[in-house]
This record gives structure tokens, sequence and C-alpha cells, in this order.
């Protein structure tokens, strides 16, 4: 259906092309030096109400005439006057250009589309996720030997939180196809995800079984790695992620997850002591804030690659931080302390200020601007002078 | 399936893009009159294309099309309508398809009215803008789509950002559009005057009206953003210098010198290579804004991209447009006559003057703008250029600026002297020093002094002149009625941006339940603040009641919403006049019904906003002046 739509328009286009070749669009019959000229007139007119008006001086308005003509004079140098063709164009090449229409665009559409299959809805009223696993399940009823819609399925129930229903259609879909890697990976990341994140036993045997497949599959290779940081194989995980790094398109999102998770691989393994930094932060001076934050364990799990933004602003004036901390939800360690260290501005520090506002933002973008997805939770106002500690809850 | 229509649309638009470009081009080597014609139907289809595409788009957000993944990533069911319909320009790929339709539909304006062009002229004139269209109708295809669709489809949307759920989002981006577009028209102009040697009469008396509804429309767009961002941000601010604001407000500058220096061009035959290389850098410009808005170079809200592919793609594309016209231009630049001789002091040298201290101007925003991303780029550390550096180089440019204006229409094309101009305005310099005298007993503030010294300047000599042109019977056209409206809207805005800045008064302060604040004699009580809900937001509305003299002046509810997405938004209430305006903002709650609260006095304010129109009106009352209307009758040939 979708190409007879495209076939209408292309005709329609050719079909225009070729109509506007063998018909073509009146001339008005002036060329250049015509118009040149006839530009010159007017400007000598205007030059006459200028003098009129006084806006030139009448001793200095042969010359401006003068300066007219001379222009103009130039201007027909300049310009050649071309004889036109007027001949139709032969009904061949309205033929050709309809086709090269027609052609080209497919082309083009052939070479953008999205290489996945696209389920278009044919309604304009959007199915749910409850709706979706319904529909798919009524259909494996009748095509149970279908992996695919089996994998689709598993997806499904994932999204919906459902995992032992995402693992059983995806073992299903295991038993039907168990060479396909993209579905190994998927059940091995649903797996793990089952077991609190633990990738041993049979997650990490899934792994292993798509990179015999496809030794280079990205997703699989970032699995593996995964598994080796939990293993304490920085350098092993540095190997995998680097070459699954190399299959990747510069510039997609997975690309730049993949260096954000290597930037932070590298900080780990040349990581100094936590405890070290409190103290300096200690010794900058001045008043601080103990800012101690829970989180649930639903949070915790599911978001801990988010960024925590933990800030304190003025609780009356401007709403600009005072002093900031940005760290990754699963490097927080329960408290952080806010003193003059975590100040943007060497002249607005968080000792000058009186009452703040205590902020915890959890960010997935870590965006200075709260997005869409953020949740924040902000304290009741506390002075800074009493080195106060700020209990909050983000659930 | 309509997506995939709307998709297939947009290359069918860079098909004929590209059949615009090249067969009016050989059309045009080869003497071909048959082929050349093709430049104006195939702009039309491209255009008809365009508009199918950006059709389809706004279908799929009226009806909640989340397949597609734009749409779901910035509209939701609970959305306005009319928001669902101003969302299709929300973000990066959407207003990059408005850009591309509204310079189709500029082309096709040039193609439908210019009946005065010769058509090989305007073949030229339009070849070059469908390579303009070639490079955006690619840029949406390869890093934009629109149309690009979701493999799962989500129940529900994003949320559009609340701070563009606003009134302001539905028209702001379009009129700005219209101008950053608009700027094309002169460059195509150039650029076929350049690829055909002649750089004569007929390219500057046609371009300018184009040139000057641009600017008409870049000025109204920046003054609807202005306003956006003053009633929107909460912040009670109408300008912030804010890298986004430079971007357009650089064009705009040099919009409006090459405006006059047509005019000295067109008229005398002067100021040619000064003219060509305005256009040049206008519509550079203009790229250049969208390079450092879409880039994700700048973080702001105007920063809906952060890829750097789109960023790479304006770059190569901005690096092409400027060194192409710019080769091109030093190649033909030596076949030029020289310009016709003009006094020290003239006409065309008031207009020079003016030209000088704006395009200084721009200059000062550039290096305000870009040194800090170049030094931030190279890793030199960061540092932040704001309203210090802007107020300390951009107002001593911008003083004599306005000082020359209000002369400059009063002198003589060609030559003229300091005696009779002398004679003719000592009377009205007599008024202006009475009046500046009256205008010392009311303040002893410096600059609103010098501010109201040069509004009561222009405004003297601009209704003076008026006077002057009326008693002469003949001198009024809508040319002449343009320019006077766009100084007096000069002189309003000058005297509206100073006296709310200087006297403008602000307090960010702690009011409890009951309790009365004083500003300038109006006191503003603190009612409380109640909950309330809405479509697709609650929060919280506040309650303050304004008085003066006893008497109640007004209620103002400021309100701070939190959208169903989680976003927070502030929504500033205001009292408006001409002569200040009360502006309230919610800030946090504190304890014991006391709430963080920020009142603003803003005298005069309005007349911000006022000027910008005046200069706009001003700019399309000189865009249909006679003069661009005379046909050009086969007789008069």
């Amino acid at each position: 259906m979708i190409y007879a739509w495209f076939a209408f328009m292309i005709l329609l286009s050719g079909a225009l092309v070729a109509w506007f070749l063998r018909h073509p669009l009146k001339d008005y019959g002036f060329d250049l030096q015509k118009s040149n000229i006839a530009l010159g007139r007017q400007k000598k007119l205007e030059l006459q109400n200028d003098l009129k008006l006084g806006l030139i001086d009448a001793d200095l308005g042969q010359q401006a005439q003068d300066d007219i003509a001379k222009t103009l004079a130039q201007e027909l140098t300049q310009s050649q006057v071309r004889v036109r063709e007027n001949r139709p164009v032969p009904i061949w090449l309205a033929a050709v250009l309809a086709i090269f229409i027609g052609v080209f665009s497919l082309l083009i559409y052939q070479a953008l589309t999205p290489k996945f299959t696209v389920k278009i809805p044919t309604k304009t009223t959007q199915l749910s996720l409850e709706e979706s696993a319904v529909k798919l399940q009524n259909y494996l009823a009748e095509q149970p030997e279908n992996a695919a819609a089996w994998q689709i399925l598993g997806l499904k129930y994932f999204e919906l939180n459902q995992l032992e229903a995402s693992l059983n259609a995806y073992e299903k879909a295991y038993q039907l196809s168990p060479k396909n890697p993209k579905l190994l990976v998927e059940y091995a990341s649903s797996l793990a995800i089952k077991n609190n994140n633990d990738f041993h036993g049979r997650p990490i045997e899934l792994v292993k079984q798509a990179l015999m497949l496809e030794p280079d599959a990205p997703d699989a290779l970032y699995m593996a790695g995964l598994y080796a940081v939990s293993e304490q194989e920085f350098k092993l995980a540095e190997l995998l992620w680097r070459k699954a790094l190399a299959r990747l398109k510069s510039g997609s999102i997975e690309h730049k997850i993949l260096l954000d998770v290597l930037a932070e691989l590298s900080e780990l393994t040349n990581k100094t002591d936590k405890s070290v930094q409190t103290v300096e932060h200690l010794a900058a001076g001045g008043n601080s804030i103990k800012v101690m934050v829970d989180f649930s364990d639903e949070i915790l799990s599911s978001r801990a690659q988010d960024f925590l933004m933990i800030y304190a602003k003025a609780a009356v004036g401007r709403p600009m931080p005072l002093a900031i901390v940005k760290i990754r939800l699963k490097d927080f360690t329960g408290q952080i302390i806010l003193d003059n260290s975590n100040s943007l501005l060497p002249n607005n520090t968080l000792s000058q200020a009186g009452e703040v506002l205590i902020v915890a933002r959890l960010s997935s973008t870590g965006a200075a601007f709260r997005q869409a997805g953020d949740i924040q939770i902000t304290s009741a106002a506390v002075r800074v002078k009493d080195n106060p500690t700020v209990n909050l809850e983000l659930k | 399936m309509l997506p995939e229509i709307g998709h297939f649309a947009l290359i069918l638009a860079l098909v004929f893009a590209i059949l615009q470009v090249v067969l009016p081009s050989v059309g045009l080597l080869r003497a071909n009159f048959a082929l050349a014609q093709l430049s104006k139907p195939l702009l039309w289809m491209q255009f008809f294309w365009i508009l199918v595409a950006f059709a389809i788009l706004m279908n799929a957000f009226i009806i909640d099309d989340f397949s597609v993944k734009y749409v779901a990533n910035n509209s939701n069911t609970q959305l306005p309508s009319i928001f669902k319909i101003s969302a299709v320009w929300g973000a990066h790929e959407g207003s990059l398809l408005l850009w591309a339709l509204i310079l189709a539909l500029w082309s096709v304006a040039v193609s439908v009215f210019s009946k005065r062009l010769p058509s090989e002229v305007l073949h030229h004139i339009l070849i070059i803008l469908g390579l303009i269209s070639i490079g955006f109708l690619l840029f949406l295809l390869l890093t934009s789509n629109p149309f690009e669709r979701l493999e799962i489809i989500p129940i529900q949307g994003r949320e559009l950002n609340p701070l563009l759920q606003d009134f302001g989002l539905i028209i702001h981006p379009p009129m700005l559009y219209m101008g950053y577009v608009g700027m094309a028209i002169p460059f195509a102009f150039v650029l076929s005057s350049l690829i055909r040697g002649q750089l004569d009469s007929t390219w500057l008396r046609w371009s300018r009206p184009w040139t000057l509804v641009a600017w008409a429309f870049l000025t109204f767009g920046i003054t609807l953003g202005s306003w956006w961002a003053y009633y929107e941000l909460g912040w009670g601010g109408w300008w912030f210098w804010d890298p986004v604001e430079n971007a357009s407000f650089m064009p705009w500058l040099v919009a409006t010198a090459l405006a006059h220096s047509l005019s000295v061009s067109e008229k005398r035959n002067a100021f040619k290579h000064w003219t060509v290389l305005l256009a040049i850098s206008g519509f550079s410009l203009s790229l250049l804004g969208t390079f450092l808005v879409r880039s994700g170079i700048l973080t702001s809200v105007h920063s809906f991209a952060s890829d750097p592919a789109r960023g790479l793609f304006i770059l190569i594309f901005l690096v092409l447009v400027i060194g192409g016209s710019l080769g091109l231009y030093a190649w033909r630049s030596g076949r030029w006559s020289s310009s016709n001789k003009f006094a020290l002091l003239s006409r065309e040298s008031g207009l020079l003057l003016n030209n000088i201290l704006l395009i200084a101007a721009m200059l000062s925003v550039f290096l305000g703008t870009l040194y800090p991303l170049l030094l931030d780029s190279l890793g030199l550390g960061k540092i932040s250029v704001g309203s210090p550096y802007f107020d300390a180089v951009f107002i001593p440019i911008m003083i004599p600026a306005a000082l020359a204006l209000a002369i400059a229409p009063f002198l003589r094309w060609k030559q003229d002297s300091t005696k009779r101009i002398g004679v003719l305005l000592r009377k009205i310099w007599g008024l202006i020093l009475l009046l500046f005298i009256a205008a010392l007993f009311l303040t002893d503030n410096i600059w609103v002094l010098l501010a109201v010294f040069l509004f009561i300047w222009i405004l003297t000599h601009s209704l003076w002149l008026f006077w002057q042109r009326l008693r002469q019977k003949s001198g009024i056209n809508l040319g002449f009625i343009g320019m006077i409206l766009a100084h007096i809207g000069i002189a309003v805005f000058l005297l509206g941006a100073t006296v709310t800045t200087q006297f403008g008064v602000e307090k960010d302060i702690k009011m409890s339940l009951n309790e009365t604040k004083i500003i300038k004699g109006y006191n503003f009580v603190f009612n409380g603040v109640e909950r309330f809900s809405f479509e697709n937001y609650q929060g919280f509305k506040g309650n303050i009641e304004v008085f003066f003299a006893d008497e109640k002046i007004t209620t103002l509810t400021p309100e701070k919403r939190q959208y169903s997405t989680g976003m927070p938004m502030t929504e500033a209430a205001i009292d408006p006049s001409l002569y200040r305006d009360l502006y309230v903002a919610l800030g946090e709650p504190l304890g014991a019904g006391a709430w963080s609260i920020r009142l603003y006095y803003k005298p005069l304010i309005r007349l911000i906003w006022l000027g910008g129109l005046l200069i706009t009106l001003g700019a399309l009352f000189a865009a249909f002046d006679r003069r661009y209307r005379l046909k050009i009758s086969a007789s008069e040939l």
C-alpha cells in the first residue's frame, strides 16, 4: 500500500515536470539591459524629485545626473543580450526526467529507511504494552513456533517489569532459536537483572554463546565487560569494551554510553581513597552542611548509572547553586559534605549565605536544568552557620 | 503509513531542489529558455512536498502518533491541542523542517512577486536558493529526520518543555525564522550578481524590499523573544546577552546596516563592495546562529540538539557558504566600476558612519559571544562574558549611532555644509535644550538623563523632518514614513530599556501570610498560596493583592507548576501598563505559610517592545514603498 502511495507521488511529480517542460511559463519579455535602462530613467525621475525637495544641492544635480548616466553606460557595457532559444523540450527528455525522479527518490528512500522492520500501526490509537503483550500471546497461541514473536513478548514483559513472564518467553524463544546472538544477549540481560545484576551462571554462559556465534557483537561484548568488572578484571573489561567501541558508529548513543563507561572504569582504577577527599573538603574552611540521602531499593537498582546532584541554594533570592556536588548514584556512599570548595563562584560561597535549601536531584542526563524523568527533593530552610546535617529521602 | 509518506515527501522535495539547481543551470548555460524557466515550477513543487511533510508531522502530533519518535519525545495525550500544533517546531527536527518550509516559502514569494526582475536574473536567484535548500533538506534527512519511527511504540509521549508551552512559542520561532531565512534572499541576489559578474541597478533596486521584509521579521521575532523571556522565565529580564539571543542580534545589526547601505548603492552607485559583504555576512551570521544553537555548543532553553554529527554538518555547510561566497566575491570584485564621489559631510557619509558603527557593534557582540566558546573548546579555561562586557562595549558604540541617525536624514546627497544644517536645525536644537533642562529637574541619574536626551533628540528631529516634508507635499511616501517610524522606534526603545534598567526595583524576599511589602508606593499583600490543577500540570497559586494609595489596583496570582512528567515551572503574574509593570514570581515554600517571593517594579518596560514594533512597522512601510511597486511596462522599455 505504501509503495502505491509513493508511486502516486512520483507520477504526480513526473507529470507536473513533463507538463511544465512542454508548456513553458510566460516570459515577461525584458532582459537585463532593458531593466537597467528603465531603472536608470526612474533614478533620473527620483533625482528630479530629490532636487525639488532640496535633498541635493541644485549645483550638484547635474553631476548626479551624469553619475546616473555613467553608471547606466557601464552596466550596459557589462551586460550582454543573449539570444534565447525557446524551442520546447523533446518528449523523451520529459520522460527521462519523470523516470529519474522516481528512481532517484526511491533509491534515497531505500538508503535512508531504518534497517529494522517497523510495525506500522493500523489504528490511530496506540496499543498499550499490556495490550501488545495480550495480542502477541494470542498470536503465539496460534503460531507457537515463531521464535521472533516469543523474543518480542519477552521484551514486552521485561518492559512491564514482569521478569518471570519475560524469562519464560525468552526461554521458549531460545528453545526455538538457540543460535540468535541478539536473543542470547537479551535473555542473559533479563536473567542477570532477575539475579540482582549478577552475571554468574546462566547469564554469562549465554553471553559466551553469543560471542562464539558473533565474536564482535557489541552488546555481547558490553555484557561480558560488565561481568569482568564484577570479577575485578578491569583490564579485561577495558579490552572487551574497547573492542565493542570499535564496532559502534561514532556519535551513536551506544558509542557515547560506552565512552562514559570506559571513562568511569579509568576513574575506578585510578581512584584514591574517598576519605582523603572528605578530609580535604573539611579543610577547605568556612561552614559546611552534611547531606544524607536515602534511596529506595528500586531506585538504587534501576538508576545506578544516573547522576545525583546535591546542591545548596539560597532560601531567598536567585536560585543559582551556592555549592554543588555531582556524582553517579552508584558512587554515592550515602552522604556528602557541601562546603566552600564546592562553590561555583569565589565571591558567592556557601559560607556567605544565611539560610539555604538543600536540593537532591537524580537525573539520567545530568543536565543543569531539570528534565523530564528527573526526581528531586528539596529540604526545609537551614542555617549555614549551624553547620547542619540534612536528611533527605528519594523514593 | 502517513509518516512514511511524509518522509518520502521530504525526499521528493530534495530531488526537486536538486533539479531546481541542475536544469535551470543547464538552461542558462545553453541559452535554452524551456529548461531555464523550470526554476519556478520545480521550486513550487519542492515547496508543495515540504508543505505536505509539514502537514503530516502536524497531523502526527494532533492524533498523538507516538510511533513517531519526534512526537513521542515532545508531546503527550494531555498536552493542550494548541501546544500540540506549536510542538511541531518545539524541538530540533521539527524546527529544522519549519526552517526548510520557510526557506521554500520565501523562494516561492520571490518567484511570484518578482515580475519586474528579468527572468534570467530570477533564474539565477532561484538556483542559489535551491542550493541552500539542498543543504537544509540534506541536513534534515541525514541527521534530523522528524519522521523516524520507534520500534516499540510507547503508551504515552514525553512532555514538551513547559517553558515552550506558551503562546510566545507559537509565534516567536516562526517569526524569527522568517527573519533568519529571509536573509537568504539578499544573499541569493548578491550571489546571482557575482556569478553573472554584473552588480547593477537591477540587483540593487529589487533586493532592497526583500531585505527590508526580512529585517522586519527579524526585528519582530527578536522583540517577541524578548517579551516571551520576560514573562515566561520568571526573572523579570528582557535581554540576557545569552549567546542564543546574540546569535539573532548579530544578523539583525548586519541587516540594519544592509538596509541602509543598499539605499546608497542603489541611488548613488556607492558602497557596492561594502553592500556585497554585508549581504554575505548577514546570511552567514544567520547560519552561524543555527550552528551555535543546533550543534549543542551552547546550553540553554534553545539548545534542542547535542549531536556532534549535526554540528559537523552545519559547520561544513557554513564553511562552504562563507568560503564559496567570499571566494566568488574575490574573483569577481575587480570587475566593478568605482563608486561615485561624495563629500565628508553628505548623506552618503552619514549612512556610512551608521554602517561602521553598526558593524563595530556587531563585532563587539561577536567577540563577546564566540571568545568564551573558543577558549573553552581549546581547553584554555572557562570564562563568562555577560552584561558588564556588553554594556561597557556595546553602549558607547550605539550612543554616537543614535546621535547620527537623527541628523543624517537632514543631510543632502553628495555634499552639504555645517552652516546649512546649523541654520536648518537651530530652532529644534533650542527646543531640545529646553526639554533637556526640564528633564534635569526630574532625575540626576546620568544614564537616564542620557536616554531622555537621546529620546528627545531623535523624536524631535524625526517629527521636525516629517513636518517639513508634509509642507512640501510631494515628499511623503511609504519609504519616508517607514524611516520616521523606525527611528522613533529606536528612541522609544532606548528610553524604555534605560529607565527600566536604572529605575526598576527588584526584591527577593520572604513573605509570611498577610505580610505587606512596599515598593515604590505599591503595597503588596501576601494572602497565601493554594493548590490547583490543570490539564497537564498541578501546583501552587499565590494570591497577592496590590494597593496604591489605599486603593486596590489588582490581585496577582503567580504560579509554581509541576507538570505531569515532573518538570517544574514558575509562572509569573504581571500587572502591565504603559508606565510600569508590577511583576510577581513565586519562589520556594519556607515553612509556616511563608514563601520566598520575587517582586519587581518595572517602569516603562513596555516601551522596549513598543519600540521593536515601531521598527518592524517602519521596515514594512519602507518595503512597500511605491518605487518598489512600479511596473516596467513594455512601452517604457
